[in-house]
C-alpha cells in the first residue's frame, strides 16, 4: 500500500517537472533555449557560443547570443521558432542580439546584427503579430521590418 | 618641432574619431522582395542621418555611413540581384512547412462575415484540422473610422467571435491564441476616419 502510495507521488512529480518544461516559452535573457534550429549548410560554417566554436550541422540548435559564421565557401540557411527565414551567403557574420516569441505572453521580439556578409530574411510570426519588434542592425543601420522579405549585403572592413 | 608634433599628434587623434579617411567607406545594400504569397511588406533603413522606407519590390537602398541620409530607392534588376545575393538566396530554408495565413473580412462597424469569408472561414477550419495544429493565431483588426477605444474594443469583439465560431466547430480553446490591434495596423494603409472594408478584418495564422 504504501509502496503504491510512494510510486503515485514520484509519478506525479515526474509529470509536473515534465509540464513545467512543456509550458516554458522561450525566456527572453537567460540564452539557453533554442530559439531557432539550422537546416541547410554548405561549406565551412561555425557557431560562437558563449566563447566556444562549434561546427554547424544540420539540425543543430541556435541560442539567443550565438554568431553564426559562414567561411569562403560556406552558407547556412536557418528557421527560428517563429518561422522566421534566415540565410547567409560566404564571408559572413551575424549575432542572434535578441529573439522572444512567447505569445501566451504576448512577448515578441527579434534582433540580428551583421557585420558582414549576405543575407536573405523572410519575416516569421513575430512581424505578424508584433510589427515593430523585428530589428536587423549592421554597423551603419538599423532596419525596421514589417512583416516581409529583404536581401541584405554589409560589407565589412 | 613642438608645432609639428601637435599636428601630428592631432591628427592621429583626427584619424581615430573619424575611422581615418583613408579607410575603404562601409557600405550596406539592402533589397526588398516580394513574400512568397506576392505580398510586399514594407523595410525602414535608418542611420545617426535619417531614414529611408521602401516599400515596393526589388527597390534598393544603399548605406555610406553612420552620418548619411539611406540614398533614395533604386530598382535592381533580377542579374544584379542574383549576382550579389545567389549564395544567400540558394542556402535558404525549404518554405513548404511554413504558416498559412487567412484574412476574414467583416460588415461595416459590426461582428457579421462578408459573404465570401465565410467560406474563407471554412477553408481555414479545415486547414487546422487536416493540419492537426495546435498553434492558430486570431487577430482582429478595425479600418480607421471611429476612435481608437471604440476600434480596439471592435477588434476584440471581431477576433472573439472567430474564436468562439472555432471552438463550436470543434477546435481546442487552449490551441487558439487570441489578439487585437484596433485601429493600428491597417491591412490598406488610408487617412484617418476612412471606410475602408479590407482594414475591416480577422486575420487567422495557422501553424
Amino acid at each position: 500500500m504504501n509502496h503504491v502510495y510512494l510510486k503515485t507521488v514520484v509519478l506525479s512529480l515526474v509529470a509536473l517537472l515534465l509540464l513545467l518544461s512543456i509550458d516554458g516559452e522561450v525566456s527572453p535573457a537567460d540564452g539557453s533555449t533554442p530559439v531557432a534550429s539550422v537546416k541547410k549548410v554548405s561549406g565551412s560554417v561555425t557557431v560562437l557560443r558563449q566563447g566556444k566554436t562549434i561546427q554547424a550541422i544540420n539540425g543543430l540548435d541556435i541560442w539567443e547570443k550565438d554568431t553564426l559564421q559562414t567561411g569562403r565557401n560556406g552558407s547556412i540557411g536557418i528557421v527560428f521558432s517563429d518561422d522566421t527565414f534566415l540565410s547567409m551567403g560566404p564571408g559572413s557574420i551575424l549575432t542572434v542580439d535578441e529573439f522572444v516569441f512567447a505569445p501566451r505572453q504576448g512577448k515578441f521580439s527579434i534582433v540580428l546584427r551583421m557585420l558582414k556578409g549576405t543575407a536573405a530574411y523572410l519575416s516569421g510570426l513575430i512581424s505578424k503579430l508584433s510589427p515593430d519588434a523585428a530589428y536587423f542592425k549592421t554597423p551603419t543601420a538599423s532596419i525596421g521590418i514589417r512583416g516581409t522579405r529583404f536581401l541584405i549585403k554589409v560589407d565589412g572592413e | 618641432m613642438k608645432k609639428w608634433s601637435i599636428f601630428i599628434l592631432g591628427s592621429i587623434f583626427f584619424c581615430l574619431m573619424t575611422g581615418c579617411a583613408t579607410q575603404q567607406p562601409k557600405r550596406d545594400l539592402i533589397v526588398l522582395l516580394p513574400d512568397p504569397d506576392g505580398k510586399v511588406g514594407t523595410i525602414t533603413v535608418t542611420t545617426d542621418g535619417g531614414s529611408q522606407v521602401i516599400n515596393k519590390p526589388g527597390y534598393s537602398t544603399e548605406v555610406e555611413n553612420l552620418n548619411k541620409t539611406p540614398t533614395s530607392p533604386r530598382q535592381l534588376n533580377e542579374n544584379e540581384i542574383k549576382d550579389i545575393f545567389a549564395s544567400a538566396l540558394s542556402a535558404q530554408p525549404d518554405l513548404s512547412n511554413r504558416f498559412l495565413l487567412f484574412i476574414l473580412f467583416f460588415e461595416n462597424d459590426s461582428t457579421k462575415l462578408t459573404r465570401e469569408s465565410k467560406d474563407i472561414f471554412s477553408e481555414a477550419l479545415k486547414n487546422i484540422k487536416t493540419r492537426n495544429s495546435n498553434e492558430v493565431y486570431v487577430v482582429g483588426h478595425t479600418d480607421l473610422v471611429g476612435t481608437e477605444s471604440y476600434n480596439k474594443e471592435l477588434s476584440s469583439k471581431r477576433a472573439s467571435y472567430i474564436r468562439n465560431l472555432f471552438v463550436s466547430s470543434g477546435i481546442k480553446p487552449g490551441t487558439l491564441f487570441v489578439s487585437y490591434y484596433g485601429k493600428s495596423r491597417p491591412l490598406v494603409s488610408t487617412e484617418d476616419e476612412t471606410p475602408e472594408p479590407r482594414n475591416r478584418r480577422v486575420e487567422v495564422i495557422i501553424r
